[in-house]
């Protein structure tokens, strides 16, 4: 190992930017989940009892918070493989001992309040996949290495799904973003964009009625040319070649899980947000609820506490995966690009954070951290504005909850101890 | 920079990418041409309407005659309607599946006629008008309707069912008159005829709101606390009536098995007194739940008891009408009291013969009334209008029209009625259409005596009564006197301007002097006179081609500053004297002697039990 924790003159100060924004973007969630909850009728302020459960989880990340400031960063190297396997361990638990939650077998119950394992998986994980990156000698190179990276992320994506939350379980391909950092080829994050593309075309061709035929043609016909244009290169000529063919089979694959695999609601789901289709009553109402919450807020918001499109519950879920929506109400335009860019100012400065790490747990453990916190953003804005598909997740920092607010907390100032004793 | 480390410039552009996108998605979506705030604030507040009651209705002795009812409505969010547990709503309403589906169907085009009215939200009257049952059990199971919520508004109740053609109906706002004011909306109650339609702006109130939050099922969450979403209802200002409570309730028993008309008109004030058709409705039956199936069937039935007869039936004046001729002639200076003409039993003239009935040789003026000798007054019209003065018979009767135009006849009095009808004075064009250009007196002689082209309304008669007791001047007939807080400059010169006739005062003498000789021995209506009440009254028979004459009847007591004129006819009621006069007098003595019993139980007695096939 390169640096030595326990050479505690080497300790610099923590990165204050990054608590500023953390504290900041903490007490919009705080403010946003007492006015969706609200009466809105009340004569003088007062917490909702929503609030004030989330007044106690954000006392609890303050004991989480101290607790990881005063620890030595060696107990948290120690005890990296420990905690992987607890939340995997709990996270199997969880779905013979825990209660359903709309669909998903997700949660702990202990009376009133409930613990969602999967949350403290993604801090498990980085930190899992963190250590063995970082092990010496390891790199992310060798079939080997390279399964067990996704092993490392796989492994708990897999059990999340079993436990029927997607949105959870997805959030686990923002590794792939981290390893791309670690040497992953861009090669295939760009193909997966591309299939990304192919497939939404195809989803467009079924569900529209075009006939699929178009898209064969224009692979045939680009590839073609372009194969032309490289006759004289056999190496090039071959590849694309086999980008086109993979690409057709591909196509053909979409289009055949997609008329004759997914289930009616599942192609509603996607129709929906690809704009294929409106329906303002049934699926697309949580959706055109949303858009209204957030078009209501117009340039300045309508005020705080003064948005009726979250707190009459027009808006689903609204203290937790839908509270963007009341930051858009309540703040319009202005308030929510501005939150947008203290959002994004954090994901930043986690990033350069992240590249200043002279060890490679703290760089995999800060990208990580950024990965995890961009996908969670880009999805659940995306979300409420009708970018991506409806992913119940929830926004960091933001959404009303303990668990997620813990273990990103968790995260967050794990990886900010990490810096702190950097060499 | 080593490979890796140069990498984190992709980290940086996918972040700023997505700051960007979704910046311009949330301009798009928040500063966009979609009025979301609009939407956001009919999602969550709903502007309950809050119904006034109608004015009460007073007659003029200040007796209730129609009020206002609470009622409740189901009202509903038609397009929010999601979940509805249909069975509850079936048992709670007593009705089945389809209607349910009717109802919801129904409901939708209000709203949407309502959403195109530029209404505050989407919400319209489900269903009208509930029981006390079906109020109660929809009170405790509201909440098991997300959707629906109980509106209340008001309805009628008439204390008297003798006026309903005066007082008038409501029905719901039709697409005209929600076109014409938008005040109305779809499932409003409005006044369709009679003073409720006349007076609707006055007698309706002023609509208060109560705008409550609700949320996404649509139940209520308290009550918006903005003074401008909030305001109470104002009741419609008491309105008095000029009818006579007791007057209406007692014509209405006396014409019961006629068919015909009782118009009475105060004459110092134009004030209308009693108005009275048969046959009529109970108006009652058109209130609540009932009333558009009781409008459906009173539309179908051939008695045509909506059928306001009193301004909309027009009939020859039959002799009433030698009142107003001898007016002229005197005015026309063709005519004296003193003249005198006999008869015969008849008047010939060429070909033409006008009967008479048999009664002794020559007659003056005041006889002519008396006896109603037709031949006396086709010689009167025949002065008139071959005065030669004029030197042609046209000239001739256009002075004539212009005299009968001055007493309100052939166009409207303009009461306080919708669709009145002009009924017809003749115009020299019309007689020559109708006789070919080269028409005599003698052509028109049935004119003299009230027959021929004369048409006239009830109403007119009675007007005609009402010029004869004030010798010269009328009010335009009105039904109501006062309405409180009421000023209207257009009100007042309808109805408080005196109109004149072109006859001098003084002509009135002898004809009046006729006329209160009618009900005296030797007069037309010999034996329905009232003892100790001096009626000046004129007796009429109406040709009818259809059947058997009408009976009519005009009257204005006592003589001198009389206080009532009326009219009375029964249709196919034969002779004035048979069956008008005695309804007339009996009404005067009502009216005269109020809560005194009849003088002539016997009369009385018959005319309430007789009924005319």
């Amino acid at each position: 190992m390169k640096y030595s924790p326990l050479n505690s003159n080497t300790q610099e100060k923590i990165d204050g930017l990054s608590i500023f924004l953390f504290i900041v973007l903490v007490i919009i969630g705080f403010l946003s989940i007492s006015s969706a909850t609200s009466d809105v009728n009340q004569e003088f302020y007062s917490l909702s009892p929503i609030a004030v459960k989330q007044l106690i989880w954000i006392g609890g990340s303050v004991v989480i918070i101290f607790t990881i400031l005063y620890s030595n960063v060696v107990v948290i190297d120690y005890f990296t493989y420990g905690f992987y396997a607890v939340a995997i361990g709990l996270n199997v638990a969880v779905l013979f001992l825990g209660r359903e939650v709309s669909g998903a077998k997700s949660w702990f119950g202990f009376g009133g309040i409930g613990i969602q394992p999967s949350e403290f998986a993604k801090v498990a994980t980085a930190m899992a996949l963190a250590k063995y990156l970082g092990t010496y000698g390891i790199r992310f190179q060798g079939a080997k290495n390279i399964a067990i990276c996704l092993l490392i992320f796989l492994l708990p994506m897999a059990i999340i799904l079993v436990q029927n939350d997607t949105g959870s379980a997805l959030v686990f391909l923002s590794f792939f973003l981290v390893l791309y950092r670690e040497g992953l080829p861009g090669f295939i994050l760009i193909s997966a964009a591309w299939l990304m593309f192919l497939a939404i075309c195809r989803i467009i061709s079924e569900a529209t009625g075009i006939s699929s035929y178009y898209g064969y043609g224009l692979l045939l016909g680009i590839g073609s040319i372009m194969v032309f244009f490289a006759r004289k290169d056999r190496g090039v000529s071959t590849l694309i070649t086999f980008i086109a063919v993979v690409s057709a089979a591909f196509y053909t694959i979409v289009g055949t899980v997609y008329s004759s695999i997914l289930q009616q609601y599942q192609r509603d789901r996607i129709e929906l947000v690809l704009g294929l289709k409106s329906d303002d009553r049934g699926l697309g109402f949580n959706l055109k609820q949303s858009k209204i919450a957030i078009g209501a807020g117009e340039l300045w918001g309508r005020g705080y506490l003064k948005g009726t499109q979250t707190k009459m519950g027009f808006v689903p879920e609204q203290h937790t995966d839908f509270i963007f929506d009341t930051i858009g109400e309540e703040w319009g335009f202005v308030g929510a690009t501005t939150f947008l860019l203290i959002f994004c100012g954090l994901l930043m400065r986690i990033v350069i954070l992240a590249e200043r790490q002279s060890t490679t747990f703290g760089r995999v453990l800060g990208y990580s951290l950024a990965c995890v916190l961009f996908f969670h953003l880009s999805i659940n804005i995306g979300m409420t504005i009708g970018l991506v598909p409806t992913i119940g997740i929830p926004l960091p920092f933001i959404s009303f909850g303990g668990s997620s607010l813990w273990a990103f907390t968790l995260f967050l100032f794990t990886f900010l101890r990490v810096d702190q004793v950097r060499k | 920079m080593e490979k890796g480390s140069k990498r984190q410039i992709v980290y940086f552009g996918l972040i700023v990418f997505v700051f960007i996108v979704y910046s311009i998605k949330l301009a798009s979506i928040q500063l966009g041409e979609v009025p979301y705030k609009n939407m956001a604030i009919n999602n969550a507040l709903n502007k309950i309407t809050l119904y006034p009651s109608r004015s009460n209705i007073f007659d003029r002795k200040g007796k209730l005659m129609v009020y206002s009812t609470q009622m409740y409505d189901l009202s509903s969010f038609p397009y929010e309607i999601k979940k509805l547990d249909t069975g509850l709503l079936c048992s709670i309403l007593e009705i089945d599946l389809p209607t349910v589906r009717h109802l919801l169907l129904d409901a939708r085009i209000r709203a949407k006629k309502r959403q195109k009215n530029n209404a505050f939200n989407n919400s319209a009257l489900f269903y009208a008008n509930l029981s006390n049952k079906q109020f109660t059990l929809l009170r405790e199971n509201i909440y098991r309707l997300p959707g629906f919520y109980i509106e209340s508004r008001t309805d009628r109740q008439f204390a008297t069912i003798s006026a309903p053609h005066a007082l008038g109906y409501l029905g719901e706002a039709d697409e005209s008159l929600i076109a014409l004011d938008d005040y109305n909306q779809p499932g409003d109650l409005v006044g369709i005829t009679g003073i409720e339609r006349y007076y609707e702006k006055q007698i309706r109130g002023i609509k208060g709101v109560k705008t409550v939050w609700q949320d996404r099922t649509y139940t209520e969450r308290g009550v918006v606390k903005d003074t401008q979403f909030n305001y109470p209802s104002t009741a419609g200002p008491d309105v008095i009536s000029s009818l006579d409570f007791e007057l209406q309730e007692y014509g209405r028993l006396l014409l019961n098995g006629k068919k015909g008309s009782i118009v009475a008109i105060e004459p110092s004030t134009g004030e209308v007194l009693a108005f009275i058709n048969n046959p009529d409705y109970d108006p009652n039956t058109m209130v609540g739940r009932e009333r558009a199936k009781t409008f459906k069937a009173l539309l179908r039935d051939d008695q045509k008891p909506l059928y306001n007869r009193a301004v909309k039936g027009v009939y020859p004046p039959g002799s009433t009408f030698k009142t107003v001729m001898a007016l002229i002639a005197m005015q026309e200076g063709v005519l004296s009291p003193e003249t005198t003409h006999g008869c015969g039993g008849g008047y010939r003239l060429g070909s033409i013969r006008v009967g008479c009935h048999a009664h002794g040789g020559p007659l003056d003026l005041r006889g002519s009334i008396r006896i109603s000798c037709n031949s006396y007054y086709c010689q009167v019209f025949r002065d008139i209008i071959d005065n030669p003065k004029y030197g042609d018979v046209k000239l001739g009767y256009a002075a004539l029209e212009k005299h009968l135009r001055s007493f309100g006849l052939g166009s409207q009095l303009n009461i306080d009625l919708l669709g009145e009808s002009r009924g017809n004075i003749p115009s020299v064009a019309q007689l020559n259409r109708r006789h070919g250009d080269r028409w005599k007196s003698s052509t028109v002689i049935s004119l003299s005596i009230g027959q021929g082209e004369i048409l006239l309304t009830p109403l007119q008669i009675c007007n005609v009564a009402a010029i004869l007791a004030n010798r010269g001047w009328y009010y335009a007939p009105h039904l109501v006197k006062k309405i409180d807080g009421f000023k209207d400059t257009a009100w007042d010169r309808k109805y408080k301007i005196k109109k004149f006739t072109t006859i001098n005062p003084i002509y009135f003498a002898s004809v009046i002097d006729g006329m209160s000789d009618v009900t005296k021995p030797g007069g037309t209506a010999n034996g329905t006179g009232i003892n100790d009440i001096e009626i000046c009254a004129k007796t009429g028979t109406a040709q009818n081609p259809h059947g058997k004459d009408h009976s009519i009847y005009m009257a204005f007591a006592p003589k001198d500053n009389p206080k009532i004129a009326i009219a009375v006819l029964v249709e196919n009621g034969g002779f004035g004297a048979t069956w008008a006069a005695p309804i007339a007098n009996l009404m005067i003595e009502k009216y005269l002697k109020p809560g005194v019993e009849t003088s002539k139980p016997a009369m009385e007695e018959r005319i309430k039990t007789s009924v005319i096939k």
